[in-house]
């Protein structure tokens, strides 16, 4: 859900970079001797999708904010789970210290040259 | 029906900065875009001459070009600000991730104790079996100080039967007390990897 959110955050300032693009595809034609009309309505239509798309996204964004924000800071926390897990990892990689201990010791052992 | 939310002056009134800083961005490059488009237009009769017009018409097109490029620009900073928010405010977000991360780090815990469970459980089969050789051999006599693990399994096998019952009569006293501490040594074991 957050990174829907934030994903089209990104996409956004995509569609702003289009903007100006296109914007500026607009006046190069124009600026030419005889200007393509078609690649001037096609880049005026992509300007004008693009800059309601913005809007129209960055409007939704700051209306769904105004209804989820509390103003009251998070106090959630992954920290007892991060430990536990932490010591779980702890443990196995003690296991397998001894473990290795105890099989080189018995190779020390069963070594007929010592 | 949805209730109207009192949010703190801070909070509401930086939202509300959000959306006067997206109108005034949008309203600029369109207005600022219209006017370059109309300023295009080449006119046959100016009030100057021709030369000082596309002059001023040159200068006029950069002016409003900077000023859609400043409005772009202002608008990725509303985006990085709004995205900022987001991950600090969005609480149902926020919720969702920490469940889902505390989730797997759960899932990966259990994983690994239920591991280390079988391999202590097969470790002390393995384990078993070595003390049952190792004290049946001539090198290796039980001298009734630590009752090996074999032992105390052979002992509580034989508890159950009656005949005997008469046995654990003559029964060393000590044996009970170390069989009582390679129990409670394993139970505390098994406690700790729980």
């Amino acid at each position: 859900m957050a990174n829907d959110r934030l994903r089209a955050l990104e996409d956004v300032e995509k569609e702003i970079a289009l903007v100006l693009q296109s914007a500026g595809t607009i006046v190069l034609e124009l600026s030419k001797e005889k200007a393509n009309a078609s690649l001037l309505d096609r880049q005026l239509n992509q300007f004008q999708t693009s800059i309601n798309r913005v809007e129209n996204e960055l409007s939704a964004q700051i209306r769904y904010l105004t209804q989820v924000a509390t103003g009251q800071p998070h106090e959630g926390s992954t920290y007892s789970a991060r430990k536990d897990c932490q010591m779980a990892l702890n443990r196995a990689e003690y296991a397998r210290v001894k473990l290795g201990e105890l099989g080189r010791t018995c190779e020390i052992m069963l070594d007929p040259q010592t | 029906m949805t209730s109207q939310r009192v949010l703190p002056q801070s909070k509401e009134s930086l939202l509300q900065n959000y959306n006067k800083r997206l109108k005034d961005d949008i309203r600029s490059i369109l207005d600022n875009f219209t006017e370059i488009i109309k300023t295009a237009k080449v006119e046959d009769e100016t009030q100057v001459f021709r030369a000082t017009q596309a002059e001023q018409d040159h200068y006029e097109m950069h002016v409003r070009a900077a000023n859609i490029v400043r409005a772009g620009e202002s608008l990725m900073k509303l985006v990085s600000d709004l995205k900022q928010f987001l991950i600090l405010n969005d609480f149902p977000s926020v919720n969702e991730a920490i469940s889902l991360r505390n989730q797997q780090l759960r899932t990966l815990q259990e994983e690994c104790d239920k591991k280390l469970i079988s391999l202590r459980d097969e470790i002390a089969i393995d384990l078993y079996e070595l003390e049952e050789e190792y004290y049946s051999s001539s090198c290796g006599q039980w001298d009734g100080v630590e009752l090996p693990l074999c032992e105390a399994f052979h002992r509580r096998d034989s508890w159950g039967s009656p005949e005997t019952t008469s046995d654990l009569s003559h029964a060393n006293p000590e044996d009970s007390d170390h069989l009582g501490t390679q129990e409670s040594m394993h139970g505390s074991s098994t406690s700790e990897q729980s």
